[in-house]
């Protein structure tokens, strides 16, 4: 496993993982840019430009696009999360280039009126499907409330209300703002030649730009204490929990992530032995998310209304008990085998590779190979849990409830 | 023992095979364990028991407490999957190699040895309850279980999530005997792939299972009912839209033919529906249609998700080309197809867990596991004639089922 770096000079930078063995090809551009670097009157702006950049270029129109990708066999799609937007596709080897040529071109968009129009139904629709998702709901709301005026509480649908009102002209200055080469990184990974990627890259990228972009970083004042909702068509009680925790530049990320799968992880976890064995929820959890400058433990919680109390003080509890006396030696133990394992399974192939490594290359600017995140894994230390439990972050728990 | 390129296969006398794929470049190993009972055999009743009984065992085995065998499989580092489906129920799981033997001694524990304590009966049946409570607030999910009830005439038709009344029926003696009856080492199947050696495998196979004995039940045949329309009303944001209908039966003449097909169906952004219903007129979010397969049946899903004021429009598109695709599909829709489905195929085999579970449903639905090489194969022998050919042979007769605020207009059904 080899890593290159290149900065072209435009100011985009692309990395590579190459691993010879590979049998595919992946490649992702990784933007800088999320519903964090969304003004209110433009919610929903990043992830509405996410599904336009699938509509065409001077060079495609937006049946092109899916039809090549479809001719390649590529395994591809996009996301966008609060902070950073995510194109990638997976291919074999020998269409590598094919892939490359048409992620870049859909880096320049045309962005027309028409299919600017029909997209927004799109967009509601998806907003309607998840309100009939209260599992995630739940942290729609709950994110924004707990963030209490940080951007990176800002939903990343937007509302009914922001997408109907926006306008393209809105969508054209974001995207000139964000899109930036600067501000963005061609991440590849598995069985692929450097130096005919790098020239192809530079030819296909040479018109671009870089600008001046930048990202607020708040201080976050989180918000304490619980609150409800009451929704008349549930059936069960969807429980959001946020606790103040370590962000993605942080060392004690590692320590933190460990502390939350001793706390809530899916198998032999506190919350699983005291709530889901016992039958009392179908689901509890706590993971840990370190974002770009801030972070938090987020739990949740899934159970029948009449327990909804019984099972809340239970949750609660557990987090509280681990903030007061830790967890022991053989927890921390398990907790780091099973991310080893996690780790290594992922990194096995191309496409899973692609996300870590872009995803991390975007916080730190550094390269890690999946050994090295193993080896900081293990090298993590129940001590380290201590100081991350120093600053007592359960003791601020905030949590919301949708509830019949 | 038959070897298929880097495929090996053989049967304990007992009838548990076992079945090796190295991959010898990860340091991973993935397994499945699948044992052929499942939601269909569900004594009649006893809907559920499934589901209870694969959850109970986990609860203790051999020398171990419930929390001993679960910190055990922790300190392996084992991420576990699996558990009850229609015909089957399969116990997964993916750790790095060298933990392989001490993890396949504690599943053998687990699947011959369970304690099967009654204080620890009543937890898993309440953890059954509320997950089966929680389909209230999932509309899609709860869709394709009542689709799946209203479709088949057989036991089939029954959900893994079992029953409110099948599951209060339930107690720690009807799901001990249930155990006894069902979990047996015939037809069972034991699929690894990753990095390690059929010969290691094996050796320890004969170790922990050799001496098993047992012949668990037979399965029903599927049968299904006449297609019809239903709705289900409550008070969601978008109207569910769920569509089944009669395909191919597995490995059965134009079973990889009506594979192409609904490639060119659902593959990827530039298939059909995508095309139509999403692209074209922006009438929804999700929309797809995917193969099923049974022992001796295959069948089709179709889903779309919709707000109410477009419900009706979206049903008629969908079913429209559902329909249209029986008149046949272009050279240049054949060749993306074909092409999709050869690449999942090579990327699928780049990780061991796919290809672990790959084998097991393979040998389960077909008798034997495919190699890449050999679907390969057979997928490049379909032409473009055979497909159209297959196409206009069959007129599919759909069950449609849909969930939402208001009734949908009643729609042609073949």
């Amino acid at each position: 496993m080899d890593f290159q770096k290149e900065q072209l000079p435009n100011g985009l930078t692309v990395i590579g993982e190459h691993n010879p063995k590979a049998q595919s090809f992946a490649a992702g551009y990784f933007v800088n840019t999320g519903s964090r670097d969304e003004t209110p009157e433009i919610a929903g702006v990043s992830h509405f430009l996410e599904h336009m950049m699938f509509k065409g270029s001077d060079r495609r129109s937006p049946d092109d696009i899916n039809r090549e990708f479809d001719e390649m066999g590529a395994n591809y799609n996009a996301y966008t999360s609060e902070e950073r937007t995510v194109y990638y596709g997976a291919v074999l080897p020998e269409r590598g280039y094919k892939l490359l040529d048409l992620l870049s071109d859909m880096m320049r968009p045309s962005l027309r009126d028409e299919d600017f129009s029909m997209e927004k139904n799109v967009i509601l629709e998806e907003i309607a499907m998840y309100e009939d998702r209260p599992n995630f709901k739940v942290f729609e709301i709950a994110n924004e409330k707990f963030y209490n005026g940080h951007p990176i509480g800002n939903s990343v649908l937007g509302s009914t209300d922001s997408i109907k009102n926006l306008q393209r002209e809105q969508m054209n200055t974001y995207f000139e703002s964000r899109y930036a080469p600067n501000n963005m990184i061609l991440t590849i990974a598995g069985h692929y030649e450097w130096q005919k990627v790098l020239e192809q890259v530079s030819t296909l990228t040479k018109a671009w730009k870089p600008s001046e972009t930048k990202r607020e970083y708040p201080k976050l004042r989180a918000k304490t204490g619980s609150e409800n909702e009451l929704e008349g068509s549930l059936k069960r009680v969807h429980v959001a929990f946020y606790a103040p925790g370590i962000s993605a530049q942080d060392e004690l990320r590692y320590a933190a992530a460990l502390l939350a799968s001793c706390i809530g992880d899916g198998t032999g976890s506190r919350l699983y032995w005291s709530l889901v064995d016992k039958g009392l929820v179908d689901s509890a959890s706590l993971s840990h998310d370190s974002s770009d400058g801030v972070g938090a433990f987020v739990g949740y919680l899934s159970t029948a209304p009449e327990q909804l109390e019984q099972t809340t003080d239970i949750f609660k509890g557990e987090l509280l008990k681990v903030e007061r006396e830790g967890v022991s030696a053989d927890e921390w133990q398990r907790a780091q085998r099973k991310f080893a394992t996690s780790l290594t399974l992922r990194g096995e192939t191309p496409f899973g590779r692609l996300m870590s490594l872009g995803a991390g290359y975007l916080y730190t600017n550094q390269y890690q190979s999946v050994q090295d995140v193993v080896n900081a894994v293990f090298k993590a230390t129940p001590e380290d849990g201590q100081r991350v439990l120093s600053s007592k972050p359960f003791s601020s728990l905030y949590s919301f409830t949708l509830k019949p | 023992m038959s070897t298929l390129t880097n495929i090996q296969q053989q049967t304990l006398p007992n009838g548990l095979t076992v079945v090796v794929e190295e991959m010898n470049w990860l340091p991973s190993v993935s397994f499945t364990l699948l044992f052929p009972f499942g939601s269909a055999t569900d004594p009649v009743g006893q809907e559920g028991s499934a589901t209870v009984l694969s959850d109970w065992i986990y609860r203790g085995a051999g020398a171990y407490t419930s929390q001993e065998l679960s910190d055990k499989l922790d300190g392996l580092g084992v991420r576990r999957g699996g558990g009850a489906g229609k015909e089957y129920t399969t116990l997964s799981a993916s750790l790095l190699a060298d933990s392989f033997p001490e993890a396949i001694a504690l599943y053998a524990d687990v699947l011959r040895r369970p304690r099967l304590e009654p204080t620890e009966f009543e937890p898993a049946r309440s953890l059954a309850q509320q997950e089966l409570a929680s389909l209230g607030d999932n509309p899609t999910q709860q869709l394709f279980e009542t689709l799946s009830e209203r479709y088949f005439l057989s036991s089939h038709g029954k959900s893994s999530y079992g029953t409110a009344q099948g599951l209060a029926a339930l107690s720690a003696e009807s799901v001990r005997k249930d155990f006894e009856a069902r979990v047996a080492p015939k037809g069972a199947i034991l699929s690894v792939a990753g990095g390690i050696s059929f010969d290691k495998v094996w050796q320890l196979a004969q170790q922990c299972f050799g001496n098993w004995q047992g012949s668990g039940v037979k399965m029903p045949n599927v049968s299904i009912g006449q297609p019809h329309q239903e709705h289900i009303t409550q008070d969601t944001s978008q109207v569910q839209i769920g569509i089944a209908y009669q395909a191919v039966e597995p490995d059965a003449p134009g079973w990889y033919e009506n594979a192409l097909a609904i490639g060119a169906l659902s593959g990827g952004m530039g298939a059909r529906l995508f095309t139509e219903v999403r692209e074209k007129r922006g009438l929804v979010y999700s929309v797809a249609a995917v193969s099923r397969a049974l022992r001796g049946f295959g069948y089709t899903l179709g889903y779309a998700g919709t707000t109410t004021e477009r419900a009706d429009e979206t049903l008629q598109v969908l079913l429209d080309e559902l329909r249209k695709v029986s008149r046949g599909i272009s050279s240049a829709e054949f060749e993306r197809s074909r092409t999709g489905l050869l690449s999942q195929l090579i990327m699928q085999g780049e990780s061991s867990g796919s290809r672990a579970g790959a084998m097991a449903r393979d040998l389960f639905l077909l008798g034997s596991p495919r190699a890449i090489a050999e679907v390969k194969a057979k997928v490049e022998s379909v032409t473009l004639q055979g497909v159209n050919d297959f196409l206009q042979s069959y007129q599919p007769k759909f069950t449609v089922l849909t969930l939402g605020s208001k009734p949908l207009s009643q729609v042609a059904l073949s």
